[in-house]
C-alpha cells in the first residue's frame, strides 16, 4: 500500500492531468487504486464524469470512516475508484485547525482505506497550508510536476524549505518535467541543469494538445488516445514512479 | 463497503435482447460493445485446486483467462500453451499467470474439464454526464455435448451508483427477468457432460458413516469408497498426466490393505486372504514407478543441496532415473491394463456388494464398537513401540513405528465420522506431527540407501562417472546430516504425542463409544 501525492505550489502545471492518468495506469496494472480529489475545483472528478456528492464535504472528509466510504464512487474503469472533491474543501484549513493533532488528521483518516486499496493517489490543491502539511505527512511520495522555468524552480525551492520547516525529509519528493515544449531553448537548458539532481525522474510529459483536450473527451489519455505520444509519456512516468515507491 | 458484485438471472424465453435494451434506453444512454463469441475450455487440476480457491480458468486457443468464479472479476489474462492433454504451471511463460498458478497447482497438472461456447455482449449504462453507472452482460452459454443453451443476463453495479442500479433492477423485473441463475451454469453443466462435477474428487478420505450400521455394512462402504478412488485414478496413471494419480492410487491401495489387516472377522476369512494377496500384488506392481517419481520430484532439492561445482554431476544420474522410469512405467501400465488387474477390481466390487455366503463372526456388531476397539488397539501399539524411541534407535525400528502410526492414522480416518469432529481433528493433528518427522526420517534413510546402491554400480574410469560419484557422495552427506538432525527431535515429538492430555483424549473418545453401543 502506498500513497502518492501529486503536488506543486504553483497551479496550472499539469497536476490533475498527471493524477488522473497515473491513477488509471496504476489500476490497470493489477492494483486497486483510489484517486482522492483534494482540489475544491474538482477537475479530476470532472475528468471522470463524477459529480460532487450531495451530502459530502470537509466535515465528513475529516470525520473519516464510513463518512468517506459511503461517498467513494466507481469510475468507468475496473479497479479504479475515486472520492470526488467538494467545493467546501476551499475552507479545509479552518476545519483542520480545529482538529486535534491537526497535521496528522488526513493520515489518520486514510488509514482504514489501506486495507481495500493498493494505492491511493492524492490530487492536491496548489498552495502551502496546513492541508499541504497533512498531505506531506500522509504521503509516501510527493510527486511534483515542474515546468522547466525559473519561477517553477523557485517554487520547488519553497517546497523544500517548507519540508525542512515541518521536519519532513526531502527524499520523499520526486520531480518530473511537465508541459515541456521542445522548441523552447530555456526548457532544454533548465532540464539539462536539473537532470542529474536527486529525485528528478527521466520521464518527461510534453506540452500537448492531446492532454489539453482531456477536458473534452473526459477520459484518461491512454483510453482516449492509446497510441499517442502523451499516453506513452504517462506510461513511462508511471513505470518510473512505481519503481521508486517504498515497499 | 464491498464493491457490489454481479447478479445473474435467466433471460425469459419470450424476451428478445433488443426489446430489453430499448426499455433500458428509456432511462440510460446505452453503449454496446461488439458481440463476442468463443468456445472456451475450462481447466483445473483433477482435485479442483483452482476451484477450491474460488478461481476459474479457461482457455481459448492460447489465450488464458483466470478469474474469480463468484464476482466474475478477471484476475489475469495472458497467453499460454495450447491445452492438449495435460499442462503444468511450468509450461506457461514467465509472468503473472504462471506466478499465480504455480503455488495453487503445485505438482498437479491442468486438465480440460468442460467445453462451453460463450457468446454475448456487454452494455454500459450511462447517465446524463455519460458516466458509466452500471454494466449489463447478456450472454449465451452452451456446454458441449448438450443441446441446451443457457441465456443469462448479468448486472454489474458500480460503487456509489446505488439508485441507478435499483432502477435497472426494476426495469429488468418489469420485463420478466426474475429467475436467479448461477453465472457458472454453463461451466457446471459442461463438467457434467464430461462426467465431472465441481469438488467431486479429493485425495483426502472422507466418508460419512451411519452410526447405526453394522460392522460389515460400514466396512463395505469404506472399501467401496477406496475402490472408487482406485478406479478414478487409473486413467490418469495410464495416461501419465501427473505423478499424483499414481500416488493417490497407491494410497487407496494401501488403505485397503491396511483395512484388510486391521479389521479381522468382519469379512469372511477366505475373502480377506484372497484380496490381501491381490491388493498386495497391485501395490507391488505400482511401487517401482512411484519410487522413481519421488526421486524425480526431488530433482531441484537435490541440486540445491550441492555446491555449484558438483551440480552437473547429477545430470547423468537423473537422465538414468528418467530412463528407468520409462521402462518401469511401461511395465506398470501393461500390468494395470491386463485382465488380471481388472479382474481383481471387479471381483472385489462384487464381493463387497454381494451377501457373504458365510458371514464372519463380527459382521453383525455395531460399527461403533468395532471402530473404538480397533483404534484404541492401534493407539496402544504405537504408544508401546514408541516408548523406547530416542536418538539412537536403529533406522529399521523407526521404520516399524512409522508403519504403526500409518495404521492408526488410517483406522482413525476410516471411522472419523462417528466421533466429534473437533476432537478427532486434534488427535489427528498430533499424530500427523509425529508421522511427519518419522516419514521425513525414513525418506532420508531410503534415499541414502538408493544412492549407495547407485554408487556401487558407478564404474571408475571416465570423467563423467567421476563427477557423478562426487555428486552422489555430496548428496549422501547432505541427506545424512539432515537425518541425524532429525534424530534429535524424536523424543520431543513422541513426548507430545504420548503426553497425558493426548492419551486421555484417545481413551475417552474411543472407549466411551465402545461402552455406549
Amino acid at each position: 500500500m502506498s500513497i502518492i501525492a501529486v503536488y506543486n505550489i504553483k497551479g496550472g502545471v499539469g497536476k490533475t492531468a498527471a493524477s488522473v492518468n497515473l491513477a488509471y495506469l496504476s489500476s490497470r496494472q493489477k492494483g486497486k487504486t483510489l484517486l482522492l480529489d483534494m482540489d475544491p475545483q474538482g477537475s479530476a472528478s470532472f475528468y471522470f464524469r463524477i459529480r460532487p456528492p450531495k451530502h459530502f464535504g470537509t466535515k465528513k472528509l475529516l470525520k473519516g470512516g464510513r463518512h468517506i466510504e459511503e461517498h467513494i464512487k466507481g469510475t468507468d474503469y475496473p479497479g479504479l475508484d475515486m472520492l470526488p472533491a467538494d467545493f467546501s474543501y476551499r475552507n479545509i484549513d479552518i476545519a483542520l485547525d480545529e482538529c486535534k493533532k491537526s497535521h496528522k488528521r488526513l493520515s489518520k483518516v486514510l488509514q482504514p482505506l489501506h486495507e481495500e486499496y493498493d494505492r491511493i493517489i492524492l490530487d492536491c490543491p496548489p498552495n502551502l497550508t496546513l492541508l499541504s502539511e497533512n498531505i506531506f505527512y500522509a504521503a509516501d511520495c510527493i510527486l511534483a510536476p515542474v515546468i522547466p522555468t525559473t519561477l517553477s524552480l523557485l517554487a520547488l525551492e519553497q517546497l523544500f524549505g517548507f519540508l525542512d520547516e515541518i521536519g519532513q525529509g526531502r527524499d520523499k519528493v520526486l520531480i518530473f518535467f511537465s508541459m515541456v515544449e521542445k522548441r523552447k531553448k530555456m526548457h532544454a537548458e533548465m532540464m539539462q541543469s536539473m537532470r542529474e539532481k536527486q529525485g528528478v525522474l527521466q520521464a518527461v510529459i510534453p506540452y500537448s494538445a492531446d492532454i489539453e483536450r482531456m477536458g473534452v473527451y473526459r477520459q484518461p489519455v491512454a483510453v482516449a488516445l492509446p497510441g499517442s505520444m502523451a499516453a506513452a509519456a504517462y506510461e513511462s512516468l508511471w513505470h518510473e514512479v512505481q519503481h521508486r515507491l517504498p515497499g | 463497503m464491498q464493491q457490489p458484485g454481479a447478479d445473474t438471472w435467466y433471460m425469459p424465453d419470450a424476451l428478445q435482447v433488443d426489446a430489453l435494451l430499448s426499455t433500458l434506453a428509456t432511462a440510460f444512454t446505452l453503449e454496446t460493445a461488439p458481440q463476442y463469441a468463443a468456445t472456451v475450455v475450462y481447466a483445473d487440476s483433477f482435485d479442483w485446486r483452482l476451484y477450491q480457491q474460488g478461481y476459474l480458468l479457461h482457455c481459448h486457443g492460447q489465450a488464458w483467462t483466470l478469474y474469480h468464479g463468484d464476482s466474475g472479476e478477471v484476475t489475469v489474462q495472458q497467453g499460454g500453451p495450447e491445452l492438449s492433454g495435460s499442462r503444468f504451471a511450468r509450461d506457461f511463460p514467465p509472468g503473472t499467470l504462471r506466478e499465480t498458478l504455480e503455488p495453487l497447482l503445485g505438482i498437479r497438472c491442468l486438465l480440460p474439464l468442460a467445453v462451453v461456447s460463450l457468446s454475448g455482449r456487454q452494455i454500459r449504462l450511462l447517465n446524463r454526464d455519460e458516466k458509466t453507472v452500471a454494466r449489463i452482460v447478456v450472454e449465451s452459454q452452451q456446454p458441449a455435448g448438450k443441446g441446451l443453451v443457457f441465456r443469462l443476463i448479468r448486472l454489474f453495479g458500480i460503487r456509489g451508483y446505488d439508485q441507478e442500479q435499483a432502477l435497472v433492477r426494476r426495469l429488468l423485473e418489469e420485463n420478466g427477468v426474475r429467475e436467479a441463475a448461477s453465472p457458472l451454469i454453463g461451466f457446471a453443466e459442461g463438467c457434467r457432460a464430461m462426467g465431472r462435477q465441481p469438488l467431486d474428487y479429493s485425495s483426502k478420505f472422507t466418508l460419512e458413516l451411519d452410526a447405526g450400521s453394522t460392522a460389515r455394512q460400514a466396512m463395505g462402504r469404506i472399501y467401496q469408497t477406496l475402490l472408487e478412488n482406485i478406479n478414478r485414478n487409473i486413467p490418469g496413471v495410464v495416461e501419465d498426466w501427473d505423478s499424483e494419480f499414481l500416488h493417490d492410487l497407491r494410497v487407496a491401495i494401501r488403505r485397503t490393505r491396511s483395512g484388510l489387516s486391521l479389521v479381522k472377522k468382519v469379512l469372511p476369512d477366505a475373502m480377506v486372504d484372497r484380496f490381501s494377496r491381490d491388493f498386495g500384488l497391485l501395490g507391488k506392481l505400482t511401487g517401482p514407478t512411484r519410487d522413481l517419481d519421488v526421486y524425480l520430484l526431488n530433482r531441484d532439492d537435490y541440486q540445491n543441496r550441492l555446491p555449484p561445482a558438483l551440480q552437473a554431476g547429477l545430470n547423468g544420474f537423473f537422465s538414468e532415473l528418467d530412463h528407468r522410469r520409462q521402462i518401469e512405467r511401461k511395465k506398470m501400465t501393461r500390468a494395470l491394463r491386463a485382465k488380471k488387474s481388472k479382474a481383481i477390481l471387479s471381483a472385489w466390487s462384487r464381493a463387497l456388494r454381494g451377501p457373504d455366503r458365510q458371514p464372519a463372526p463380527l459382521a453383525g456388531i455395531p460399527v461403533g464398537e468395532l471402530a473404538g476397539r480397533i483404534i484404541l488397539k492401534r493407539f496402544k501399539r504405537v504408544l508401546r513401540d514408541g516408548q523406547n524411541l530416542d536418538a539412537a534407535t536403529p533406522d529399521t525400528e523407526v521404520h516399524r513405528l512409522r508403519i504403526q502410526c500409518k495404521k492408526l492414522r488410517y483406522a482413525m480416518e476410516f471411522f472419523s465420522s462417528l466421533y466429534p469432529r473437533q476432537e478427532v481433528q486434534t488427535l489427528l493433528r498430533q499424530l500427523k506431527k509425529l508421522q511427519d518427522i518419522l516419514g521425513d526420517f525414513n525418506d532420508l534413510s531410503v534415499q541414502q540407501e538408493m544412492l549407495r546402491l547407485t554408487l556401487k554400480d558407478v564404474r571408475a574410469g571416465s570423467r563423467r562417472n567421476l563427477e557423478q560419484a562426487a555428486a552422489l557422495g555430496g548428496l549422501m552427506q547432505s541427506l545424512f546430516q539432515e537425518q541425524q538432525a532429525l534424530r534429535g527431535h524424536f523424543s520431543e515429538a513422541f513426548e507430545q504425542f504420548g503426553d497425558p492430555a493426548t492419551t486421555g483424549l484417545f481413551h475417552e473418545l474411543f472407549r466411551k463409544q465402545q461402552g455406549a453401543s
